[in-house]
């Protein structure tokens, strides 16, 4: 008797999960650090894309996203491993990882596979220089570095210092500004420095002794802003501003170390507390705020963004029926959508022409974009460092 | 260019006795067992991770954290020598792949726990900076520094002076010969494995008291302290101090006087030097004839 019922239990869960898997039911895989030395980002992404997806099945009358996201543990090879799994496994298109050295393996392999891959977390310039046709991303170096030099050029110093990470996007970043900032005359210093380095003391030293520079900036990630900024309070060097790129202005960060960053600039989108205009980003900051009970973020606002586009392109060419013959590449390329990350557009290379970030300044746990002056909240205040 | 050097020579003292202090327990169960225990950096991490729940959980100095750290690293660290033990085959080699998978497990269970975040002492007193002008330095690095002279000392008076620490060196020397002495060649490993934990606590809440941490770091520190326990040489405890401050001070002049991107090379290139060189490391060989 038990058994009968075990087996009649059996075939009917087993019914409803077939159920599941209709027609319109369409996998979605993403590969994300959600381990490893880039888990911190990768987390907030999975959080940015799950909202997406719910956002989307909520307002979608035929067709539901399922997303199925692979932790690559912030290695080239599982994310490679990751995105032929996902294809084999039936996903229509593959939302993708963090850090270029990460992403670019992973979609050459979407690219082999004829796969759409898009990405929010790679801004290398050799991404898009390799002419793959199932790329897109939203955000690039030339985004960050036109806000980075847009507010180093209105206070027009007289010397700069880069400190960045050999890592390629930092790297690369760096190499950019410098050549923007010497083209507007200012004598500009780079110190590069390996991933795996503790002690900043040397290096801001030499900022604080050789260069003497008006401002510093940095090219790195998170643990390195820290340890960077830290060694700057120790060495005090006599600098009138610190600024950083990406996940710099974010609030956590002040939230876990407000004495290293009262008054640094960095790359932002919103200001804190999260002001959004648009009734899109309304939503998502009140589903995101509903689901992890805290607010938007810089990571989980790109993911979001392009987890949308994506769905978008997906309905498109589900409606055309041409999902699996090729439209989703074509669907993504027909987009023209102001996001809340600004207008988004892919040119032939899968690249997004119109990014663009502006600077925000942590103050006293708010972060007040200080420029452009057209997204400006509030004026930029000097000297912004934080002893 | 004397200030530049002057700091340089002494940042580079200052991360060269926090490598010795991470390298330390590495040394000894490297010493005693002729196991390398790569979860040892992991132990670290997981004692800087104690560090950081006393002081931010529970607002108290991150060095209070130290009998916490003891027990948890101790804990684990029973747990890896049991289940090290129970090898038969192989013992070097599976031990490897056993203490890579701790380490893996190790990570995980840190970030499942902690999140991905990266971590530091908020205190404004460890944060703050001793000046000898023309040289600078943050308290909390002195403070490691200082500690890891302390068990430096405390862990050659050990090996030298008491009991299980001389049973530890037979072991080492001949395991035969210490079992016909009647030293229970088990129970020597596991104190070895102990103090190596007990040496990782101490490592861990000066490492979260003076850098940043994070779940990922593991690794990295488990690769610093291999590479200064092999410079060093095995069987030499102040050996293991000297590499460890020749390695720091050759970082730290390499960023001053070239590139801050070649440190770790330069680093890698003394390393394979020695290695080439004197095989038995800097002072291995001269410990042996000891």
């Amino acid at each position: 008797m038990l058994r009968r019922a075990v087996a009649v239990a059996t075939i009917a869960f087993a019914a409803l999960c077939g159920n599941r898997a209709s027609a319109d039911d369409i996998l979605v895989g993403a590969h994300m650090p959600l381990t490893g030395s880039l888990a911190r980002s990768g987390q907030a992404f999975d959080e940015g894309m799950r909202v997406a997806v719910q956002m989307f099945n909520a307002r979608s009358g035929t067709h539901k996203l399922r997303l199925r996201v692979i932790d690559d543990e912030s290695t080239p090879a599982k994310a490679v491993s990751a995105v032929e799994k996902l294809v084999a496994d039936g996903a229509v298109a593959v939302i993708g990882g963090y850090g270029s050295n990460i992403v670019g393996p992973a979609s050459d392999a979407a690219n082999r596979l004829d796969t759409t891959y898009i990405t929010a977390g790679a801004a290398s310039d050799e991404l898009t220089k390799r002419g793959l046709k199932t790329f897109f991303r939203i955000n690039n170096n030339a985004g960050y570095q036109r806000g980075m030099v847009g507010l180093l050029k209105s206070l027009k110093p007289a010397s700069v210092s880069i400190v960045a990470s050999t890592k390629e996007s930092p790297s690369l970043l760096a190499k950019g500004l410098q050549r923007d900032l010497s083209a507007e005359g200012v004598k500009v210093t780079l110190h590069e420095f390996d991933p795996a380095i503790t002690d900043f003391k040397p290096i801001i030293n030499k900022v604080k002794l050789q260069d003497r520079p008006d401002a510093l900036v940095m090219a790195a990630y998170e643990n390195d802003y820290v340890g960077i900024i830290r060694a700057a309070r120790i060495l005090k060097p006599s600098v009138k501003l610190i600024v950083g790129a990406w996940a710099l202005a974010v609030p956590k960060l002040y939230q876990e170390f407000p004495d290293l960053m009262n008054n640094v600039v960095g790359a932002s989108f919103l200001p804190f507390p999260v002001e959004i205009e648009d009734e899109e980003g309304k939503g998502f900051a009140e589903a995101y705020r509903k689901t992890y009970d805290k607010d938007v973020d810089y990571h989980s606002t790109l993911s979001f963004v392009e987890t949308t586009i994506l769905a978008e392109a997906i309905a498109k060419a589900a409606e055309a029926g041409t999902l699996r013959t090729g439209g989703l590449t074509e669907a993504m390329r027909t987009t023209d959508r102001k996001t809340v990350l600004g207008p988004v557009q892919f040119d032939a290379t899968g690249d997004n022409p119109r990014f663009s970030v502006a600077m925000g300044q942590h103050r006293a746990g708010k972060i007040v974009l200080v420029s452009p002056r057209s997204a400006a909240t509030g004026d930029l205040v000097l000297p912004a460092r934080p002893w | 260019m004397i200030e530049l050097l002057l700091q340089a020579l002494f940042s580079g003292l200052l991360v060269g006795g926090v490598y010795a202090l991470v390298a330390l327990g590495l040394a000894i169960s490297f010493g005693a067992m002729r196991i390398i225990n790569l979860a040892h950096g992991e132990l670290v991490l997981l004692a800087a991770y104690c560090a950081y729940v006393v002081e931010a959980r529970a607002g108290l100095d991150p060095y209070l954290a130290i009998p916490l750290a003891l027990v948890v690293v101790t804990l684990v660290c029973t747990a890896v020598f049991l289940m090290i033990d129970r090898i038969r085959d192989h013992r070097e080699l599976n031990s490897l792949i056993l203490t890579f998978g701790v380490g893996i497990v190790l990570t995980n269970a840190i970030l499942l726990v902690f999140a991905s975040d990266v971590r530091t002492t908020s205190s404004p007193v460890l944060q703050d900076a001793t000046v000898l002008e023309p040289i600078y330095a943050m308290n909390g690095e002195l403070i490691a520094f200082a500690l890891s002279l302390v068990l430096m000392v405390a862990l050659w008076w050990w090996l030298r002076k008491s009991w299980y620490g001389r049973a530890v060196r037979a072991v080492s020397s001949n395991r035969a010969a210490a079992t016909l002495m009647g030293i229970s060649p088990v129970r020597t490993e596991l104190t070895a494995f102990l103090v190596a934990g007990a040496l990782a606590s101490f490592a861990g809440v000066a490492l979260f008291t003076m850098s940043v941490v994070q779940p990922a770091l593991g690794h990295a520190l488990t690769v610093k302290a291999f590479i200064v326990t092999v410079l060093a040489g095995v069987g030499s405890i102040p050996g293991v101090f000297l590499a460890a401050i020749l390695l720091g001070i050759t970082e730290a002049l390499t960023v001053t006087l070239a590139s801050s991107a070649l440190q770790e090379l330069v680093g890698m290139v003394l390393f394979l030097l020695v290695l080439f060189l004197l095989p038995n490391g800097l002072f291995g060989a001269r410990a042996r004839r000891g």
